[in-house]
């Protein structure tokens, strides 16, 4: 409602100063040649001050003057017959007037119908995470804790708990971040060290880069046991093509855990990936087949954390990229299609974004329904 | 001088200030302009070694060897082809594996291009035009 | 509500801008005095109205409103207080808006000021501004509109290009469109005239102060840019002759062809249409910048993301202007009465070589910045004109004019004395020629570019100091006398000198970096100690740190003179910016006298070393300090006595107050 008010009011003082001019009692019209003879008056006077100052002699001084003397001669011959035609014009004048008085209001009011958003509020951040943290999505959730820390960066463990809510949103860069804050802070231990290593994996996408390498390397010098650190070594020396050290990393620590680490089965299953064919086509042990149930769990767990995400925030191409193409290595073509759909009707059908997924899941042998 | 002649003077001092001119980019658009290559071109129109070229492609994978000191040799690719670069410097911030970027240098004898300048992409939508549409041509890019 | 009530003020601004452009020219052309002055109204309110939309956009960016889409796509909350405002122009539409708002601006001064014009050239010129306005709204709302929102809002922000995270953004952007859109006052004016069918002295008399402003204008944001690239890209590069660095040095050039044609057109009379048809060229090159650097029909490092949409309408709109001002230029100009004559050897035949050697010089620049688009759509080949090709066409276009620059000042009016004048400048020549041959037999005997350049600087610093020295009566009259003298001289005479010597210090920089600068590569260690010039430089440390929205590796380093003696610390850094996943580096520079030793960082090695760049760059802080001088001229111009009155109606006391003070 306030907003209808300053902008009828903005209106009407446009309007007004349209008008102004016909408010006024009379429109003074001076002579334009008054403000050229003022101009070759002032001329005179520079060229007097020039002369006393030598840099003209008096011929050319006097030269100059009568120059100046016959242009001022000419303004009076060009004086202008135009008041004449003054007369019987008031009739189109006046329309001329209401229709530019009127065209004020009418133009800006059927614009912004046309392209305002009345109905959405300014939405300032900080306000927005003042809300009642029930309430709150998981994203102002984070935002919050973000903003904590921005002013509190010396809170390790702030950054400790923050980091693997960002890995588990996808956010790995941010989930870096984090872990360096939290290991500049209080001191690099093993946990962080391999938690900035498995962000930096993230980071990667799933490639474990030198920087992640080292990361792990260090981990491992503060705890030789890390399983996490070993594991993913294990995982760099098999990207490296060295199946040997890799396989020789995975076994030990398969074999030294014990059943509740999460990190046995991922080791056998790793492993089992390493010596023989897929997981899906090895049916050998009972403990693969639950690994693999397992991180079946959990990827399903992260796509659909992705899913929501992306439910709240639907303007991130990368994102869907991302889901569909997981949705397709998961074999659940309906969920890509939807996932599909969604995606282009955030961006609105045959916008540049919603034909550049349409082209990528047509790639992955998606088509929308359209 | 009359009024006319002095005004054919004016004019005629610009015709000539621009016929000037006109033979200077003339002959410099000869000289110092480069063509832009990207590595398949090289089979089809090969360039003249010791001539100066822009090179432009994706650094290939897994390719960047960093030699002494500040020696750097790397490859570019397109879809089929790849070309080898070496360079002497700082690569540019955003160079990265996989990334586009344009080189300027010439061609060596044994096939291997020498830059002196490397670009990279100045943000992660910046990519320069010639090889954008170049790569899209070959289905190597996609429009993000 | 405050960014609906921007975005509903910058549409009521459209819809002003579009009574503002028809109405007061209906009235000229009626001669009813009521219509005419609508313009100025409607130029006030719409100035008042862009501001308000421009001010909601800002707020926007301080709060960090993700519902506003232009805001999520270039800010984020961590961003430190001063980049959420400048971010507010570090992108495409925000710029767009900043860009009408500065041409709205410019509007509302002509309207305030503007009392003593003419009121039916008043009236053009308000509805030529109103048209350009209205175009470029219209553009803004329909292609690239700032207040364009998402729903939901997303809680976080893409951040800006974090090249753009600098103070330099906070300045380049806002003075370059200063002098850009500063022209289309000129070009109004021109228009103007032809509407009006009559143009005279006191019309220039008009053009020169919003001419010379605007020209200030650009010279500083052109500096600055230059200066933003060379301390923030890591290149060490002052100028690339990137096409978009051509596009804002295309109406410099034509811009400074301008003023001075201005200057014989206002003393003399002469000139008239040729002047006229600078001021269209000048700000039709400024359009043509922001059509290049908006349509992303060229590769530069400047380009904002591309859409095609936006470059067919930015071209449709310089069309219409363009191809409008030329159409009436070729219709109405035989209209304009010829002026006065002059001796070729004179004030006037002098500026008339300065007006044909800059145009020339700017056609040259142009052809090389557009050939590219020309070769690719007539044979398909992709191909690229960088440096060389402007040294070769450009410097010998723009020599010649160097040269002949301390000569214009010291002729006079109308019949000149060739002789007289070059005995006013002997010293200066003497000064210059001895400088050279000490720079060839002292410094650098490999080439004669570095003597050449160096005379050559000197000759115009030298020039400029005695044409004021000529004047202030040197050698006839004693020191204190000479001083006052030089003391009273008209502002306009002083700025002239200025800004001559400032181009001299700018000269000497390019020169002097160009020829004598060193340069090394190396990778160090630790403790490791580089030589380059008459400096050791030991890289102590490399050691992280964290900012709001990067994270990055600070190396440091000691710098020692050659006597051993510790001269200062340098801190060169590579950053990453979090939110885009973006690295950057940032050069260490260490600023001595004139001079500055610059570095910039590489990559680790395998072997655990560092990748550094060390540049010794003498006498480079002159570009701009000399880019500086010549604004500092064109604003000491700006304020002489018959700019600022430009005006028959001052009242009589102030005429005697300026009198008193000028005598």
């Amino acid at each position: 409602m306030m907003f209808w008010i300053f902008a009828a009011l903005l209106t009407l003082a446009a309007s007004l100063a349209v008008m102004r001019p016909f408010l006024r009692k009379s429109a003074d019209a001076a002579h334009g040649d008054q403000h050229d003879i003022a101009v070759y008056r002032d001329q005179l006077a520079e060229l007097e001050r020039e002369r006393e100052r030598g840099l003209l002699d008096e011929g050319e001084a006097e030269e100059a003057r009568a120059e100046i003397g016959r242009r001022i001669l000419g303004l009076q011959k060009s004086d202008a017959s135009q008041e004449a035609a003054n007369g019987n014009q008031g009739a189109l004048v006046k329309v001329v007037a209401i229709a530019a008085v009127l065209s004020v209001p009418v133009v800006s009011w059927a614009t912004y119908q046309l392209i305002g958003r009345p109905d959405i509020p300014a939405q300032p951040l900080a306000a927005r995470l003042e809300k009642d943290p029930a309430q709150a999505s998981l994203d102002e959730l984070v935002a919050r804790a973000e903003n904590y820390l921005a002013e509190n960066p010396q809170d390790a463990r702030g950054w400790d708990t923050l980091g693997p809510v960002y890995i588990r949103l996808g956010r790995y860069r941010d989930a870096a971040n984090a872990f360096r804050k939290a290991i500049d802070t209080a001191g690099g231990t093993a946990e962080r060290e391999a938690a900035l290593g498995e962000a930096l994996v993230g980071v990667g996408e799933g490639v474990v880069t030198g920087e992640a390498e080292a990361a792990f390397i260090r981990a491992r010098e503060h705890d030789p046991a890390n399983p996490r650190a070993r594991f993913y070594l294990g995982m760099a020396a098999a990207q490296e093509g060295d199946s040997a050290r890799a396989g020789k990393i995975w076994r030990a620590l398969a074999e030294e855990l014990d059943d509740a680490s999460p990190w046995k089965g991922a080791a056998a299953s790793a492993l089992a990936d390493l010596t023989g064919g897929s997981p899906s086509q090895n049916d050998d042990a009972a403990t693969d087949s639950n690994s693999a149930y397992e991180r079946q769990q959990m990827i399903e767990g992260m796509v659909a954390s992705l899913d929501a995400k992306l439910r709240d925030n639907p303007r991130d191409a990368e994102g869907w990229r991302r889901l569909i193409r997981s949705y397709v290595v998961l074999n659940k073509p309906s969920e890509a299609k939807d996932a599909l759909d969604r995606a282009v009707a955030a961006f609105g059908a045959g916008s540049e974004e919603a034909d550049a997924l349409n082209a990528f899941a047509k790639e992955l042998g998606v088509s929308s329904t359209e | 001088m009359t009024r006319k002649q002095k005004r054919l003077a004016v004019i005629g001092t610009g015709m000539g200030f621009l016929a000037v001119a006109a033979a200077l980019v003339f002959y410099a658009l000869g000289q110092q302009t480069s063509y832009f290559y990207m590595p398949g071109d090289l089979l089809t129109r090969p360039a003249v070694a010791g001539d100066r070229i822009r090179l432009g492609g994706l650094v290939q994978a897994g390719s960047v060897v960093r030699g002494e000191g500040t020696q750097v040799r790397f490859a570019i690719n397109d879809a089929d082809n790849s070309v080898q670069v070496t360079y002497n410097g700082i690569l540019p911030d955003l160079f990265r594996e996989g990334q586009g970027v344009v080189t300027e240098g010439t061609l060596g004898p044994d096939g291997v291009f020498v830059a002196d300048t490397v670009l990279a992409k100045h943000d992660e939508n910046y990519m320069p035009r010639e090889m954008a549409e170049s790569l899209k041509e070959r289905g190597v890019w996609q429009e993000q | 509500m405050s960014v609906e009530l921007g975005h509903f003020a910058l549409i009521l601004a459209f819809a002003l801008s579009l009574v503002q452009a028809s109405a007061p020219l209906v009235g000229a052309r009626l001669g009813n005095g009521r219509l005419m002055q609508i313009g100025e109204p409607a130029a006030i309110t719409g100035f008042a109205l862009i501001t308000l939309a421009f001010a909601a956009l800002m707020l926007a960016y301080v709060q960090s409103d993700f519902s506003v889409l232009n805001v999520w796509e270039n800010s984020h909350s961590a961003k430190p207080l001063l980049f959420k405002l400048t971010g507010t122009w570090g992108n495409h539409e925000g710029s767009m808006l900043l860009w009408v708002l500065i041409l709205s601006l410019f509007g509302a001064m002509v309207a305030f000021f503007g009392s003593n014009l003419p009121p039916s050239l008043r009236a053009n010129v308000l509805a030529v501004q109103g048209m350009i306005a209205s175009a470029f709204l219209l553009f803004i709302l329909a292609t690239s509109n700032p207040f364009a929102r998402l729903q939901p809002a997303p809680i976080e922000g893409r951040d800006l290009n974090p090249i753009l995270q600098d103070v330099g953004l906070a300045v380049h952007p806002p003075l370059l469109y200063l002098g850009y859109v500063g022209f289309s006052i000129s070009f109004s004016f021109a228009v103007a005239a032809l509407l009006d069918g009559r143009i005279d002295a006191a019309w220039a008399r008009w053009v020169r102060p919003w001419t010379l402003a605007a020209w200030a204008f650009l010279t500083g944001g052109i500096a600055m840019g230059s200066y933003w690239a060379y301390y923030e890209l890591g290149w060490g590069g002052f100028w690339f002759w990137d096409p978009v660095e051509n596009a804002s040095f295309l109406p410099w050039l034509s811009g400074t062809a301008l003023l001075h044609s201005a200057l014989v057109m206002e003393k003399r009379g002469a000139l008239k249409i040729w002047t006229v048809l600078l001021a269209i060229l000048t700000f039709s090159l400024s359009l043509l910048g922001t059509f290049l650097v908006r349509s992303g029909v060229l590769t530069s490092v400047h380009t904002f993301a591309s859409d095609p949409a936006r470059g067919v309408f930015i071209l449709a709109i310089l069309m219409l202007f363009i191809g409008g001002a030329l159409a009436l230029f070729a219709w109405r100009a035989s209209a304009l009465a010829p002026g006065g004559l002059f001796h070729p050897i004179s004030r006037e035949g002098a500026l008339v070589l300065n007006n044909l050697l800059l145009t020339t010089a700017a056609a040259t620049v142009l052809v090389g910045t557009l050939y590219p688009l020309l070769v690719e759509a007539v044979t398909g080949d992709k191909i690229s004109v960088g440096a060389p090709f402007f040294n070769l066409t450009f410097l010998p276009l723009f020599l010649p004019l160097l040269l002949a620059m301390p000569f214009g000042p010291v002729l006079a009016w109308k019949r000149g004395d060739l002789v007289a004048a070059a005995q006013r400048l002997h010293l200066a020549f003497a000064v210059a020629a001895i400088a050279g041959f000490m720079v060839y037999f002292l410094v650098d005997r490999a080439t004669a570019f570095a003597a050449i350049g160096v005379g050559i600087g000197l000759w115009l610093v030298c020039g400029a100091i005695a044409d004021l020295a000529v004047k202030a009566g040197a050698g006839k009259v004693g020191p204190v006398v000479g001083l006052r003298r030089l003391w009273g001289l008209p502002r306009a005479m002083k700025g002239t000198a200025l800004a001559h010597a400032g181009m001299g210090l700018t000269v000497l920089g390019v020169v002097c970096v160009t020829t004598l600068e060193a340069e090394r590569i190396v990778t160090m260690q630790p403790g490791d100690r580089v030589e380059i010039s008459d400096f050791s430089l030991r890289f102590d440390d490399i050691r992280p740190f964290t900012g709001p929205n990067y994270s990055e590796e600070q190396a440091f380093f000691t710098l020692f003179s050659s006597g051993g003696r510790q001269i200062g610390e340098i801190v060169s850094s590579k950053r990453f910016y979090t939110a885009r996943g973006m690295p950057t580096t940032e050069a260490g520079i260490e600023t001595l006298l004139l001079s500055q030793l610059y570095i910039s960082i590489g990559d680790a090695t395998s072997a655990g070393g560092l990748v550094v760049r060390v540049w010794w760059k003498p006498m480079v802080t002159l570009i701009w300090l000399g880019a500086l001088v010549m604004m500092i001229g064109g604003t000491v111009s700006l304020l002489d006595r018959r700019l600022r009155i430009g005006a028959p109606k001052a009242s009589p006391k102030r005429r005697l107050a300026t009198a008193g003070e000028g005598g």
